[in-house]
């Protein structure tokens, strides 16, 4: 009887350490809650991933702790995977919520029409104004407010095997008409391997495919009056698909339903032609230990994709905004924060290490060789995806990579397009 | 037989018992559930999770789950797919537990170690590593039939959903085998070799013993295997999310655990989301009633 | 008589069993192979078979910073007290139901049932909020007493088919010959519940080893997080995912599981060694 008891006993003074730990000490409120904040305190940051240099970061925290005495600056570091969830949760906590986040631009809009941040708009002239990448300010926009600011950009250009240009008498295109052309040409012009690409174009890469449509005059969706709608399947959208049908079929030799993934790969295996990928692509391709520095890396040669016009085609910008969570108590300490990360200096670090800096004018930055010159260029006609509530949804149940993929194989144009429209409408208004 | 126990004298022992269970169950699940139920009456969005009130839309979510077509579809879709691979999982699982038992040692612990290696194995790693096996360009799988003389180069395995599913099938039968394998196996050690002895001596052959000796004996724990298997193969996700991103196509591909994701988590969209959890509830619930009527009926008969 | 198919099928065990520890073994083969790989040669349109040439440079680069350390430190606690606290409570409410008849007895079942078929996957927003109001996000704790949560269903489940499995009469003769009741269970049917508390235990340990979305949303300082919130810091979608280092880690993240079956599995067969159990 008394093991039983005991047992018992035992039982539940361990279920009791675990309920009083759990209902241990609740800071509540401190009472700062005026708009500004408290004027002293420690200002969180999350920075993602490793593109932020280190440089940026030690200048970062030492340029605001002696701006601002007494206050403390912290960065957090996060991971590119999973952030959409750890933001939903933090940035709804009072007590947990960063006071400076960085977000990809794509998935800003999200965020920004949800109320999860911090109204910039009285800041912005403050911050660049109209020097500020614009495409990155407009999707951080909602009913006139702004809630984001670019922090970087990093644009995507033309990657291709200078020794096959020359073999088959080609020249740098300088129309996408001409670009086109090339990618047959070289495919033609090199029988081996099989999968060898003119253009290493997989069937997934929509990203890489709106800039076909965008060229053609057409868009992935439109606003009309604060209703979206699909527009694939507009006359000038599928002209556009139509060019990146051609591509796939006649240029290609990456896999129908694959994604664009590890370039340096197929590249490095001498199975591309050109390929269309970020810049810092370059990197990996020069590095012993990822790419084949001494081999086909020495063939690279880069340009912006040209336009139908001529002028650097459209195409869809990568990068990262920053903002200040809406519950941060410190809203005044984070201003200047976000203030310091969109200076010259600090952009200035950004560039050096190869990221597109937020502002336009700094763009001279990045130096003048052929790769400096292909990254401002084509970030000079960069577009983003569109800044409609549902578009989250609309690349969650990835519509356009299937679209893509069935165009890839094959499929007729104008019936895949109307059926990835009707797709698209359903979810695009959230 | 059912009547034989002292334990029919009125004690507080066994509440004290379930004491901790329950309570930590309560605590760490209690506010979540009953706020799920909540939500799915209410239109919750990312909006709301960031300070907006909710507006309750009574039953609109589920009725727009339920007459959406598509769902219809991906649900057909997702029960065959569960069906099959609990089955074969189980299958594989009971079979290798039973054969260990007949496995000189060396082997056994040799089976045990490659199946516990597959079962530590961090999912991030085995679903790359299985993406690289079926790649389309650079697989290993491919390569090998290309060399044992068939034409697999570049074959695209994840393009048809037949061939994605097959797959897919493999991956989640390497997953859940080893779970199975080692349960069985434990409940099988519980099973006294005297009892299979006398059988045999009575004359049963190897399947009657098996049957009326040796299953019998660890039915309890196959039913909670078993059942652990349908519902976790009805809502597999991870495997076919990765694979849906290294090719195929997703809408020909989606399972109700992938589709709901998008449906609701993906996009932001809790109330939805958590009408849909409802709804796989209510799905789990149907599909096992037949495993849980048997179960309770023997949980009644044990005492 | 019964010799000759006994043989045959001894040998056919032996043969799928070795056909079956190659199945599941090559991916992980795979993996550790890739970790001594460089990234160029991981993804090649030769494969690779052996690492002959390969170096440790991978791991070089996950001990290059004390976080692997830390993150180890971190899924050890979290782990360890799931575990401890799993097993206890799932044993004592095992014993509940599978030993006593009470009020009450047919709904807890019941109810861990159900509880075991709601999907948990969306429940994360939610469990925020709870660890938020209990002021436990960050903490060891916290992240611990989720994870209870979510083996503990299965635990008692399982371990109740372990004890129902021990057929009561053997108590009923330990107490014949003067042992009181308590001790005729733990003397008796205690042990025989060992290949049980492994097997569970096995599915707990692997179950808050290998979790990965709750860490991530509880777990957001970098100093608190997990193995696998540490594993995916070598995916970066801006740089590429560093294949190396992700197979480097998961080799090591998995070989704790590992020593920690060697560990149990001994008492994997233990149980009926004793040869207790009388039909």
């Amino acid at each position: 009887m008394r093991i039983k008891k005991t047992l018992a006993v035992a039982a539940m003074a361990t279920l009791a350490t675990a309920t009083l730990a759990a209902c241990g000490s609740d800071d509540g409120d401190d009472g700062s809650s005026s708009d500004g904040g408290p004027k002293t305190a420690d200002i969180r940051v999350w920075l993602n991933g490793t593109d932020t240099p280190q440089d940026a970061r030690d200048w970062l925290k030492k340029t605001f702790e002696e701006q601002n005495p007494g206050s403390t600056l912290t960065i957090e570091q996060q991971e590119w995977d999973g952030l959409v969830e750890k933001l939903t949760t933090a940035l709804s906590s009072e007590s947990e919520t960063p006071d400076v986040v960085e977000i990809g631009n794509t998935q800003a809009p999200t965020f920004t029409s949800a109320g999860a941040f911090a109204d910039l708009t009285d800041q912005l002239d403050g911050l660049g104004g109209d020097d500020l990448l614009p495409g990155f300010v407009e999707g951080a926009t909602v009913d006139g407010k702004t809630y984001a600011v670019p922090y970087y950009a990093g644009s995507k250009y033309i990657f291709y095997r200078k020794d096959l240009f020359k073999k088959a008498g080609l020249e740098v295109p300088t129309t996408l008409d001409e670009f086109v052309d090339a990618a047959v040409a070289l495919k033609q012009a090199n029988p081996k391997p099989a999968n060898f690409s003119g253009f290493w174009f997989p069937g997934q890469d929509w990203r890489n495919g709106a800039t076909f449509i965008w060229d053609a005059g057409g868009d992935l969706a439109t606003d009309d009056g604060g209703e979206w709608s699909g527009s694939l399947a507009s006359a000038e959208s599928v002209a556009g698909l139509e060019t990146a049908q051609r591509l796939f079929t006649e240029a290609s030799g990456a896999p129908k339903d694959g994604n664009e993934a590890d370039p340096w790969t197929p590249w490095c295996a001498g199975e591309v032609g050109m390929m269309s990928t970020p810049g810092w692509v370059t990197g990996l391709i020069n590095d012993p230990k990822t790419g084949c520095p001494d081999t086909l890396g020495k063939q690279m040669g880069v340009f912006a994709l040209p336009g139908s016009d001529g002028e650097p085609a459209p195409v869809l910008l990568g990068g990262s905004d920053i903002a200040i969570a809406a519950k941060s108590a410190n809203r005044g300490l984070a201003q200047k924060a976000v203030a310091l990360m969109l200076s010259d200096d600090y952009q200035t670090i950004m560039a050096e290490a190869g990221l597109t800096p937020a502002k336009n004018s700094l763009a001279p930055l990045l130096g003048d060789d052929e790769f400096a010159q292909a990254t401002i260029a084509a970030a000079s006609n960069a577009k983003l995806t569109p800044a409609a509530p549902g578009w989250a949804n609309v690349e969650g149940s990835r519509v356009l990579e299937d679209l893509f993929s069935a165009i890839a194989q094959g499929g007729d144009v104008d019936e895949l397009a109307a059926k990835a429209d009707e797709q698209m409408n359903e979810q695009i208004n959230g | 037989m059912s009547d034989r126990a002292p334990r029919r004298r009125r004690t507080p022992l066994p509440y004290a018992l379930l004491l901790p269970a329950v309570a930590a169950l309560a605590l760490a699940l209690g506010y979540p559930l009953v706020r799920q139920v909540v939500l799915s009456f209410q239109d919750f969005g990312l909006a709301q999770q960031f300070g907006q009130p909710p507006t309750w839309i009574g039953v609109d979510n589920y009725r727009d789950l339920i007459t959406d077509p598509y769902l219809w579809r991906v649900t057909l879709r997702s029960l065959a797919f569960c069906l099959v691979n609990a089955a074969v999982t189980m299958a594989i699982g009971v079979g290798l537990a039973l054969l260990m038992r007949h496995m000189a040692k060396g082997v056994r612990v040799l089976v045990q170690t490659g199946l516990l290696l597959a079962w530590a194995m961090p999912v991030v790693a085995s679903l790359t590593v299985w993406q690289w096996l079926f790649d389309t360009q650079y697989g290993v799988i491919n390569y090998l039939l290309t060399e044992l003389g068939f034409d697999f180069v570049g074959h695209p395995w994840l393009l048809r959903p037949l061939s994605f599913f097959f797959v897919a099938t493999v991956i989640v039968v390497w997953m859940s085998v080893p779970f199975v394998a080692f349960t069985v196996y434990a409940a099988l050690t519980q099973v006294s070799e005297d009892m299979v002895e006398a059988a045999e001596i009575d004359g049963a052959g190897a399947l009657q013993r098996l049957r009326h000796v040796v299953l019998p004996a660890i039915r309890p724990v196959l039913l909670v295997v078993g059942l652990l298997q349908v519902i976790w193969d009805l809502r597999v996700f991870t495997q076919i999310f990765i694979l849906q991103q290294a090719g195929g196509s997703t809408r020909d591909t989606n399972l109700l655990g992938t589709y709901i994701y998008r449906l609701g988590i993906g996009g932001g969209e809790f109330g939805m989301a958590a009408a849909v959890a409802i709804f796989m509830l209510a799905l789990t619930v149907i599909l096992t009633a037949p495993y849980v009527r048997a179960m309770l009926k023997q949980e009644r008969e044990s005492l | 008589m019964a010799r000759a198919p006994r043989r045959s099928l001894r040998i056919t065990a032996n043969v799928l069993g070795v056909i079956a520890f190659l199945i599941a073994i090559f991916p992980v083969y795979w993996m550790v192979n890739s970790s001594f790989l460089a990234r160029n040669e991981i993804r090649n349109p030769v494969p690779t078979w052996v690492p002959f040439g390969g170096d440790l440079d991978n791991y070089r680069t996950v001990f290059a910073t004390d976080q692997f350390v830390n993150a180890l430190k971190m899924s050890l606690m979290v782990t360890v007290l799931t575990i401890a606290v799993a097993l206890a409570f799932a044993f004592v409410a095992a014993v509940a139901v599978s030993r006593f008849r009470f009020r009450g007895r047919m709904s807890f079942i019941i109810t861990l049932l159900v509880i075991q078929m709601i999907p948990v996957e969306g429940l994360f927003i939610s469990q925020y909020k709870m660890l938020e109001t209990m002021d436990l996000l960050n903490t060891v704790i916290g992240l611990s007493l989720v994870y209870v949560s979510l083996v503990l269903p299965f635990t008692i489940w399982t371990l109740r088919g372990f004890v129902a499995g021990v057929p009561y009469e053997l108590e009923e003769a330990a107490m014949m010959d003067g042992c009181s009741r308590t001790q005729a269970f733990f003397r008796i049917t205690f042990p025989l519940l060992a290949p049980g508390l492994v097997a569970t235990g096995v599915f707990g340990f692997i179950q808050a080893w290998n979790e990965f979305t709750l860490a991530l949303v509880v777990m957001t300082r970098e100093d608190q997080r997990t193995l696998p919130l540490w594993l995916s810091t070598f995916t970066d979608v801006n740089r590429g995912t560093d294949w190396g280092g992700i197979m480097a880690g998961s080799t090591l993240i998995a070989i704790p599981v590992v020593v920690f079956f060697l560990i149990v599995q001994g008492r994997m067969v233990g149980g009926l060694t004793s040869g207790a159990v009388k039909g």
